[in-house]
């Protein structure tokens, strides 16, 4: 046999060996029991202490503040997303306080306009909004409501208004196509506004016999997408629904 | 952003590393193919650029995995995926894909072709040197003629297995986009095809502009015959690489999926400078223009119009469009595939940040790491025909 071979099947075999050794050594004895991962992740994880005492822990003693919060726009956020696991405060509750924050970085982590976030959702500029002045002076977390009712639309639904100002709707009023009573300001969850329900509320403009401006583009309301509300192939707030 | 797009579609995942990834790989496949022209089909104009190739292979290789450590986070955890393999997992079984490729192809090659340097510099050496080469040689010193020529047999035959397992490392890579089926401008079957010739043309590009620019700084002459066959093997590998990517593009349009409305806007508008302009106009046709008139690729007459100096020049500025345009292409995949909404409905944005992780300085880095690296290996095992040792005394 060339040398050659010998050296290198050497060389290959040194290396599978120590590949072996360090695999029998490094992979956990459970692994691959229950799946693609250490069954005794399961059982350590579980013997880690607990950091948080859940809401019903905090509704004992502070019913008062849980109640307000449970009819608030803040009721689905449990009171450990804002003052941190609270295992330890409710184990010993004279000695250790939960935080809360009060800074005007915080709030912003939900409510700063992204627009990934859902429209309707309340977003603010943090830098326009109110400068320097802590959330907690205009909004009470625990009842969020605004201080003002917002007058526009674009208060919550600043995506859809920014689209549709470079939109061929940018004109239109809001409330031209969507009918929001004036109680949608405040509760903007029991009370939502409506889409129009026809294909001839778009015709009023589109359709060929409509009474409007000739540059609108015109179609026979009666045979175009029959079947499909307009809005449901044309998104009416985008300029791509030309 | 544009239209409407998913809240989790706001930010692209798999930034300008992700991009890096398959270009480097494709960079170590196409630098693979062209050693075997040499080696296996025995083109004896390229000859000059065989171990040059084999080197700038192993560089880029050793720098390819490490966009992916970085970007992934916990490169200290990566030798998991070889101790616990997932086979399920086309990603996870890359570990072994890499080190197929690197231990037994590029490697054994390697140590093949220069066992015959390394026992002989390690008889010239002193010292450190000495023992430097000896343990490159892993004992084996036996430099009979029986022992040279099943050197070359056995580097002829892991060439051969080396050239289905260059498509491999390459084409997994086009696997790995082609096989997502939930977004239309991945899944397609011909990806890794595309994938796959578009490496063989950057590899290609690659180590033209290395033989050229290093000659040039060695003061050397140019091996213009060896330059004129590489441009050669550029200007056809760039048209059968464009051919594909013309049927891809024709089948997507002939096709005119739901998705087609929106990858016509990707086209139009954020794409429209990465693809059009530098993957189509200057990093494809204005390089394969210019090869098929001054090249010997369509007449030999072509060459002798223009000199030789030009030729280099012209040779040198195609290749460095042509690494234009590939890299074009890994962007407007990677990236591309990312910009427009699984809604079909919106388009968002990226920008690459400068610094951190992942930003263009980091890019930067790992674009140059494998020059260095390079530049190490050619110092210790000199590529150039004119370095190669005289034939040992007989012992």
């Amino acid at each position: 046999m060339p040398q050659q071979v010998t050296r290198l099947g050497i060389a290959f075999v040194a290396l599978a060996v120590v590949f072996v050794a360090v695999r029998q050594k490094l992979v956990p004895d459970t692994f691959g029991e229950a799946g693609h991962y250490r069954a005794a992740a399961v059982d350590s994880i579980a013997a880690q202490p607990l950091q948080y005492a859940g809401h019903e822990a905090c509704t004992m003693c502070h019913r008062p503040i849980a109640e307000k919060r449970s009819v608030s726009n803040h009721s689905g956020v449990s009171c450990e997303v804002c003052h941190g696991p609270a295992a330890e405060h409710v184990a010993a509750p004279g000695s250790v306080k939960p935080p809360a924050p009060r800074e005007r970085g915080f709030c912003p982590l939900c409510h700063g306009y992204n627009a990934s976030r859902p429209s309707g959702f309340p977003q603010i500029d943090p830098v326009a909004h109110n400068p320097m002045v802590p959330c907690m002076t205009c909004h009470d977390p625990h009842a969020p409501e605004p201080p003002v009712i917002p007058g526009a639309c674009r208060a919550c639904h600043g995506q859809i208004a920014s689209q549709k100002a470079v939109s061929h709707h940018a004109t239109l009023p809001c409330l031209t196509c969507h009918d929001a009573p004036d109680e949608h300001k405040a509760s903007p969850r029991t009370l939502r506004p409506d889409k129009p329900s026809s294909r001839d509320f778009c015709g009023t403009c589109h359709a060929e016999d409509a009474i409007s401006p000739s540059h609108i583009p015109r179609v026979d309301v009666s045979t175009h997408g029959e079947g499909y509300l307009c809005w449901q192939c044309h998104y009416p707030h985008h300029p791509e629904a030309e | 952003m544009q239209g409407y797009i998913y809240p989790n579609e706001f930010e692209l995942r798999w930034s300008l590393l992700i991009v890096l990834y398959p270009y480097l790989t494709g960079l170590v496949a196409g630098a693979f193919i062209l050693a075997s022209l040499a080696r296996v089909f025995n083109v004896k104009e390229v000859e000059p650029t065989y171990r040059l190739a084999l080197l700038t292979a192993l560089a880029f290789l050793i720098v390819a995995p490490l966009p992916l450590l970085a970007h992934l986070g916990h490169p200290e955890r990566s030798y998991e995926i070889f101790l616990t393999p997932n086979r399920q997992s086309a990603m996870a079984m890359f570990g072994f894909v890499y080190a197929w490729y690197l231990m037994v192809v590029l490697l054994l090659e390697i140590w093949f072709d220069y066992r015959r340097d390394f026992v002989l510099r390690a008889r010239e050496a002193t010292g450190p040197r000495k023992w430097f080469y000896y343990a490159l040689t892993l004992g084996s010193t036996d430099l009979s003629d029986r022992a040279l020529r099943f050197d070359d047999k056995a580097g002829r035959w892991i060439t051969i297995i080396g050239i289905p397992s260059a498509f491999l490392l390459h084409g997994y890579v086009g696997f790995i986009f082609g096989s997502i089926k939930a977004n239309p401008w991945w899944s397609s079957v011909l990806m890794p095809v595309v994938f796959l010739f578009s490496a063989i043309v950057s590899g290609i590009a690659l180590v033209l502009i290395i033989y050229l620019v290093a000659t040039l700084f060695r003061g050397k002459k140019v091996d213009m015959g060896c330059a004129d066959k590489l441009a050669t093997f550029l200007f056809f590998a760039m048209l059968v690489d464009f051919s594909l990517e013309m049927l891809d593009f024709i089948h997507r349009l002939y096709e005119s999926e739901e998705s087609i409305e929106i990858l016509s806007q990707l086209i139009e508008g954020r794409l429209f400078v990465s693809l059009i302009v530098l993957q189509v106009v200057l990093g494809t046709l204005v390089p394969l223009i210019a090869l098929g008139v001054v090249s010997p690729a369509l007449s030999w007459r072509g060459t002798r119009k223009v000199p030789a100096e030009v030729r280099r020049l012209i040779y040198i500025g195609c290749a460095l469009l042509v690494q234009v345009g590939i890299f074009s292409i890994r962007w407007n995949v990677v990236i591309g595939g990312q910009l427009f909404s699984k809604s079909l409905r919106g388009l968002t944005v990226y920008k690459a940040e400068l610094l951190g992780v992942e930003g263009l300085l980091m890019a930067g880095a790992l674009v140059i790491l494998p020059f260095i690296i390079l530049g190490l290996l050619v110092k210790i095992m000199p590529p150039w025909p004119e370095d190669e040792l005289p034939a040992p005394p007989e012992v």
